[in-house]
C-alpha cells in the first residue's frame, strides 16, 4: 500500500521511481496499491500506459559472430551492387538517347566544370605550391648528403607528376567536389526532387549522373596538371634561391627527368580518378535514405569510400605501368 | 494548338464530354511490403476519365503507397496496375516515356528543383521532352503560371516561396506538357484552411476548364469532401468504404464514421493506465 494524499504533483522522475517500483513489486509478486490519489495526479496517471512500460525490455537475441559479420557486410554489399547498377544504367543512357532528356546537357556539362574545376583552381594551386616547396626542401636535405644537390630537380618532377600531382588533386577533388555532389543529390532525393524528375519523364542518371561525371572526368586531369605545374615551379623557386641551382640548369633537369609517358599516365589517372569520385558520390548520393541523418552519412561515405578507392586504383596502375612493364 | 510532335493535344473526346465513363487507371489486387511490414492489403480500384478521385485516409494508412504504385513511381509487390488501358509496370522505354507525358504529378513538398527559378522549373519537362524554340517554351511555362496565379513569381527561386506558392507551382510544372492526368499528394497538408480551399479551387478549375482526371490523396476531410467525384477511404491497407462523398457521409461503418467527424476510435481511447493500480 503506497499512500499517495499528500502528493500534490508528479514530474517525470517520480513518476519514473513508482513505476520502478510498481515493477519490482510486481518481480517479487507483491499487489502494491496507491491510495489517496489526488485528482490532478490521477489525470498525469490516465496519460501513462503502465502496462506498456511495465513490460521488462526484451532484449534482441544475440548474434554470432557470423551473422554480426552478415550485419555489417551487407550494407557494404549492397551499396557496391547499387554503384555496379549506376554504372550500367549511365552506360546505357549514353548509348540509348531515348531515355529523355534531350536538351540543356552541354549547359549543366559545364555548369558543373565550373564548379569543379574552375572553383578548385585556387586550392589546388596552392596546396600544389607549398607540396612543391616542401619536397623540394626534403628531397635538398637528403640529397645534399651526398652532393647531389642538382638531382632536386628530377626528385620533385618525377614524384610529383608520377604520384602526388594526381593522388592530391584527385583527394582535393573527392573532399571538395565529392561531398558536395554526395549531398546535393542526397538532399534532392529526400525532398522528392529525383521521384519529380523521373515522373516528367527525365532519366536523373542522364540528368544529373552523367554531365557530374564528364565534369569530373574532365576537370580532374587539368587540376593535376595544374597541380604538377605548379608544385615544380615551387621546386624551382627553392632550387633557385636556396640552393642555387641557377634557372637554365633547373629547367633542363627537369624536362631530361621527365618522359611523356609520366605525364600521359598521369592524365589517365587523373581520369579515372575524376570519374571515380563523381560515380562514388552519385551511387551514394541517389541511394540516401532517412532523412539528413542519410545525407550526412552519404556525404562522410563518398569522401571515405572515393579516397579508399582512389588509392587501391592507384597501387593497380602503379603495379600495371610500372612494377609490370 | 498542335505543338507536341507525338499526340495531339486538346483529344477530340474532351471537347464535347460525356459523363466521365471510360476508365482510366484500375488497380487489381493491390499489395506492398515494405521489410515484411504489409501496407497494402489487396486494393482494387478504377478511376473514371474526367473525375476527381480522392484517396482519403489517416496518416500511415498505405495511401501516399498507393498513389506511388499508381503513378509508376514504385512498383507494388503484387498485382497490375493499368493506365490508358496498359498494363504500366511492363512498359519501357519510350512507351513509358510516353504515358510519364501524359500525367503529371504534384508532390507533396512541391519537389521543386532548387538550383532553378520557378519559370525554370515549370519549364524544365518542356524543354526535355518537346522540340519547341526556347522562347515559346517561356510563354507556355508563362501561361502554366499565370494559371495557378504566380506570374508574378516566376523569377523567384523556390526556396522563398511560400507553403502554398510551392504547391502553386508544383501544379503548374505538373500542368507543362498537358496532361490527362494529375497525381496530387497531400494538397493541402501544412497549408492554413484559407490557402488549402485555394489550391482545392485549383483543382477543380483545372478539373472543369481542361477535363483533366484528378487523384488526390489526402487526409484533410473538408478537403476531400469538397472536391472528390467519387472517393475511397483506405485504413490499414485495406479499402473502407467508396463512392460518392453523400454514400461516403451515409456509410453506416463506424471506423467510416469515426474518421469524418473526427472522433477516436472507442479501443483506442487509452482507458487510464496507472489507474489499474488505484485503490478503490
Amino acid at each position: 500500500m503506497l499512500d499517495l494524499s499528500a502528493v500534490e504533483a508528479f514530474d517525470s522522475a517520480g513518476m519514473a521511481f513508482l513505476i520502478e517500483a510498481l515493477q519490482e513489486a510486481k518481480a517479487q509478486e507483491i499487489d502494491l496499491r496507491l491510495v489517496g490519489v489526488r485528482p490532478s495526479v490521477s489525470d498525469f496517471f490516465s496519460l501513462v500506459g503502465i502496462e506498456r512500460l511495465l513490460v521488462p525490455d526484451k532484449t534482441a537475441p544475440k548474434r554470432n559472430f557470423v551473422e554480426r559479420l552478415g550485419d555489417k557486410a551487407i550494407p557494404v554489399i549492397e551499396r557496391v551492387g547499387a554503384g555496379k547498377d549506376l554504372l550500367l544504367e549511365a552506360a546505357q543512357t549514353l548509348v540509348d538517347s531515348s531515355t529523355g532528356g534531350r536538351r540543356s546537357g552541354k549547359g549543366r556539362f559545364f555548369l558543373e566544370l565550373e564548379h569543379t574545376g574552375i572553383g578548385a583552381i585556387g586550392i589546388v594551386g596552392l596546396i600544389g605550391f607549398l607540396l612543391g616547396l616542401i619536397l623540394a626542401m626534403q628531397a635538398w636535405v637528403q640529397l645534399k648528403v651526398f652532393g647531389a644537390d642538382k638531382y632536386v630537380a628530377d626528385m620533385v618532377a618525377v614524384s610529383i607528376t608520377r604520384e602526388i600531382g594526381p593522388l592530391m588533386t584527385a583527394i582535393l577533388v573527392a573532399a571538395r567536389s565529392g561531398s558536395s555532389i554526395a549531398a546535393q543529390l542526397g538532399t534532392m532525393v529526400i525532398n522528392e526532387e529525383v521521384d519529380a524528375l523521373r515522373q516528367m519523364g527525365i532519366n536523373p542518371v542522364r540528368y544529373l549522373v552523367v554531365p557530374k561525371v564528364g565534369a569530373l572526368a574532365l576537370a580532374t586531369p587539368c587540376l593535376a596538371i595544374l597541380f604538377s605545374t605548379i608544385a615544380i615551379f615551387g621546386g624551382l623557386l627553392f632550387g633557385v634561391f636556396v640552393v642555387d641551382l641557377g634557372w637554365q640548369v633547373y629547367i633542363e633537369a627537369t624536362s631530361d627527368a621527365l618522359q611523356a609517358g609520366d605525364i600521359l599516365g598521369s592524365l589517365l589517372k587523373s581520369t579515372v580518378f575524376g570519374s571515380l569520385v563523381a560515380f562514388v558520390a552519385c551511387s551514394l548520393g541517389l541511394n540516401v535514405k532517412g532523412g539528413p541523418v542519410g545525407v550526412g552519412k552519404a556525404t562522410t561515405g563518398a569522401v571515405v569510400a572515393s579516397i579508399f578507392l582512389i588509392i587501391v586504383f592507384d597501387a593497380v596502375f602503379v603495379l600495371l605501368l610500372r612494377v609490370g612493364a | 494548338m498542335r505543338i507536341f510532335k507525338r499526340r495531339p493535344r486538346i483529344p477530340k473526346e474532351l471537347l464535347n464530354r460525356t459523363p466521365p465513363t471510360e476508365e482510366l487507371i484500375r488497380g487489381i489486387a493491390l499489395e506492398t511490403s515494405f521489410d515484411g511490414r504489409t501496407v497494402l492489403k489487396g486494393v482494387d480500384l478504377s478511376v473514371l476519365q474526367g473525375e476527381v478521385f480522392v484517396i482519403l485516409g489517416p496518416s500511415g494508412c498505405g495511401k501516399t503507397t498507393l498513389l506511388r504504385h499508381l503513378s509508376g513511381m514504385l512498383p507494388p509487390t503484387m498485382g497490375i496496375v493499368q493506365l490508358f488501358g496498359r498494363d504500366l509496370y511492363t512498359l519501357k522505354g519510350k512507351e513509358l516515356a510516353e504515358m510519364r507525358g501524359r500525367m503529371g504529378f504534384s508532390f507533396q513538398g512541391g519537389a521543386l528543383l532548387n538550383s532553378m527559378s520557378v519559370l525554370e522549373n515549370v519549364s524544365l519537362p518542356l524543354h526535355e521532352s518537346s522540340r519547341l524554340a526556347p522562347a515559346r517554351i517561356e510563354r507556355i511555362a508563362k501561361l502554366k503560371l499565370d494559371m495557378v496565379g504566380l506570374l508574378h513569381a516566376a523569377q523567384l527561386s523556390p526556396s522563398s516561396l511560400s507553403g502554398g506558392m510551392k504547391k502553386r507551382a508544383a501544379i503548374a510544372r505538373a500542368m507543362a506538357l498537358d496532361p490527362e492526368l494529375i497525381f496530387f499528394d497531400e494538397p493541402s497538408a501544412g497549408l492554413d484552411p484559407i490557402t488549402a480551399v485555394e489550391v482545392d479551387n485549383l483543382i477543380l478549375k483545372l478539373n472543369k476548364v481542361f477535363g483533366i482526371t484528378m487523384v488526390v490523396v489526402t487526409h484533410d476531410i473538408p478537403s476531400a469532401f469538397m472536391i472528390a467525384d467519387r472517393m475511397i477511404m483506405l485504413s490499414e491497407g485495406r479499402i473502407l468504404a467508396r463512392g460518392t462523398p453523400d454514400e461516403i457521409r451515409e456509410n453506416k461503418d463506424s471506423k467510416v464514421q469515426d474518421f469524418i467527424h473526427r472522433a477516436l476510435p472507442a479501443e483506442e481511447q487509452r482507458s487510464g493506465g496507472l489507474a489499474r493500480f488505484l485503490k478503490t
